[in-house]
């Protein structure tokens, strides 16, 4: 079954991008973005991500090739229509004005308001929506100097989410958040998707993407490899994507391990999963495999004053009350 | 809102403050001009003498209203250039604007020794390319070199290098000329007659308004350029707008008033300082009724009360303005915001 054309809100035609002719970054793309669908775009750094996004969004002009919205090439759209469809929230934002939150979200508006940019009642409304839904309502008079990395791309976002169009377009979100900040933000855009709007957004985090995206979009050399998250897993694109920098992606798990020196096998057994799903990840994260029956042995003992840990080998067993003292034990070992 | 009755405040006061030092500056000389003597003369209570007439009609109102203008249009060159590089230390005398208008005037006054009527527009027109001038240069570097600093650099490098130029063509001058040169790079507001004000009125007021009604636009590219164009805003429009009148606000005032340093950089921080607000639709009103303010008070102290004598004007305003400067860079260093 194949997508109508009145689902593609974007849909890229032989796109090739790169800052001169002769030497483009990526070549011949051909993609496409649903209607309230989350793209998420993959890529190391420095293979064209910010720039696939800028020539998406005519920022940048593309080398070759079209970039059509909702079914009519881009540079069609004069720049205020293209304001009323397409917002974007970058990834460099080095110098902020001083601003408070409220005249910062406000600017989204400004596709819609008037040759003086007053705002109108529901104009504010939006606003503290917005901000709501960003979980900042009560930052409206707050100043943007005042704000952590965290909340002031959160503000970035909510400015991009009053300007209410059916795609927003996001270059490294998440690029300087920390990991409950980055799966807040994640979160965020999951649920403006769900309010029907479509999300393209790039990012260099693979794991958080698997879990969220609809669709990605992954560059690898110069091609751009287009599915679901699981079906470029399937693909065995992971491992190959990562082959060179000393990680492996698992694809029973779907979990990427440091490809480190392999220090030989444990025969695991214990009768809780939970303790056994981390003293799995322990061992693998010093280089031992789980295998039945090999030589050394650890067992799991959950009683009720504790887990404890017994490693049984050639002569003899340890028994360690942490795991920290057990992997310390096999490190010096 | 808080910050609204904040702003609104501010206004009131400073547009108070001006009317103060309007009066006080009209009334101050060697012949005393009154508000009550001014009103009684429109009202038809009482008569104005006939000098206190000419003096009124032809030296102290042509000269507050100078004042005026000058005080309105730099800060509003400094913004625009603030806001457009994204840089605090911009405005039109450290970006070389005022540089290339001097060199147009150099150019009419040192080379071609012209006077009367024809002066008076050659010398406009010769400022007004200068400055668009070093603005087109401006304008194209910029398109290449996204680096604010290096435009900075590139502005004093053209300022100092059209000074050298324009210290050559003193030297080679006639005496006469080089005189009427220097007395008018020290900077005056005394000397505007009748025909330059008009060419100044005609010239900044449309502009000023027409800057009035690109404060949205300016709020826009607070955030840089690619965000005012996600946000529907034709860049290339609004920098070839806001360069143009630039260089004919800048470029004007500097033609008959001589090079005024520090108003067009040092009055919109006074602004911002006094708001709190960078919103230009406030931000930019605020910033020329601040200018007229200190333009004013500026002249004020140039005509330096109960003496005879008159400073040159661009020394009070340097005086006033360096001073805001020194503190913006080094307040800079903690807070790197517009």
């Amino acid at each position: 079954m194949t997508d109508s054309p009145a689902d593609k809100i974007i849909s890229l035609d032989r796109f090739t991008i790169g800052y001169q002719k002769g030497s483009a970054l990526l070549s011949q793309l051909n993609l496409t973005v649903n209607r309230g669908e989350m793209v998420a775009l993959i890529g190391r750094n420095g293979t064209g991500k910010s720039t696939l996004l800028k020539s998406m969004i005519g920022l940048l002009a593309p080398l070759k090739g079209v970039c059509m919205l909702d079914g009519k090439p881009f540079s069609e759209y004069t720049l205020p229509e293209r304001a009323r469809r397409v917002s974007f929230v970058s990834s460099q934002l080095t110098q902020l004005p001083s601003l408070t939150v409220g005249e910062l979200v406000g600017l989204g508006r400004m596709p819609y308001t008037g040759w003086m940019g007053r705002l109108t009642p529901e104009d504010r409304v939006l606003i503290q929506q917005a901000l709501e839904e960003v979980q900042m309502g009560s930052f409206i008079e707050r100043r943007l100097e005042c704000l952590s990395d965290g909340e002031r791309q959160r503000a970035m976002i909510a400015r991009a989410f009053v300007q209410d169009t059916p795609l927003m377009v996001l270059d490294e979100p998440t690029a300087f958040l920390d990991i409950p900040n980055t799966y807040e933000l994640i979160r965020l855009l999951s649920r403006f998707r769900d309010g029907g709007r479509s999300i393209v957004y790039s990012t260099h985090d693979l794991e958080t993407a698997m879990q969220c995206a609809d669709k990605m979009w992954v560059i690898h050399e110069d091609k751009i490899l287009e599915g679901a998250p699981e079906d470029l897993g399937l693909s065995g694109l992971f491992n190959e994507l990562f082959s060179t920098s000393g990680i492996s992606y698992d694809e029973q798990t779907g979990r990427f391990l440091f490809s480190g020196t392999q220090k030989g096998s444990v025969c695991l057994e214990g009768d809780r999963d939970e303790p056994l799903i981390w003293t799995r990840n322990a061992l693998e994260r010093l280089g031992y495999s789980i295998e039945k029956g090999a030589d050394r042995k650890i067992n799991v003992e959950s009683s009720p004053g504790g887990v404890s840990w017994i490693l049984q080998k050639e002569g003899g067993s340890m028994r360690f009350e942490n795991l920290y003292s057990l992997s310390r034990f096999l490190i010096q070992e | 809102m808080r910050i609204r009755s904040r702003s609104l405040f501010i206004i009131y006061f400073l547009g108070l403050l001006l009317i103060a030092l309007f009066l006080l500056d009209i009334r101050l000389g060697s012949i005393s001009i009154t508000f009550s003597d001014m009103m009684g003369h429109l009202l038809g209570r009482s008569e104005l003498s006939d000098q206190q007439l000419v003096i009124l009609t032809k030296f102290r109102l042509p000269r507050v209203a100078t004042a005026l203008m000058a005080g309105a249009a730099l800060p509003v060159c400094g913004l625009q250039m603030q806001t457009l590089f994204r840089n605090p230390l911009a405005g039109p005398y450290v970006l070389g604007i005022s540089s290339g208008a001097s060199f147009g005037a150099a150019v009419v006054v040192l080379g071609a020794g012209a006077t009367g009527i024809v002066a008076t527009w050659s010398l406009a027109i010769a400022a007004w390319l200068g400055a668009g001038t070093v603005m087109l240069l401006l304008l194209f570097v910029s398109y290449r070199i996204k680096d604010v600093m290096t435009i900075l650099i590139l502005g004093i490098m053209f300022s100092s290098g059209l000074a050298a130029i324009i210290s050559i063509m003193q030297y080679f001058s006639q005496a006469s000329a080089l005189k009427s040169f220097v007395i008018w790079s020290m900077g005056s507001l005394g000397n505007v007659t009748g025909a330059q004000l008009t060419i100044m009125v005609w010239a900044i007021l449309p502009l000023l308004l027409i800057t009035l009604a690109y404060s949205k636009v300016l709020n826009g590219l607070m955030l840089g350029e690619e965000y005012a164009q996600t946000m529907g805003i034709r860049i290339q429009r609004t920098r070839l707008i806001i360069f143009a009148t630039t260089s004919i606000l800048a470029g004007t005032i500097t033609a008959f008033c001589g090079p005024i340093g520090f108003i067009g950089i040092a009055v919109p921080h006074m602004a911002r300082f006094l708001l709190n607000r960078s919103d230009h639709r406030v931000l930019m009103p605020a910033s020329m009724l601040t200018g007229m303010v200190v333009m004013v008070f500026s002249d004020i102290v140039s005509r330096l009360p109960g003496t005879e004598r008159i400073l040159p004007i661009n020394a009070v305003t340097s005086l006033i303005g360096i001073p805001v400067v020194i503190w913006l860079v080094i307040m800079n260093r903690k807070a790197q915001s517009l």
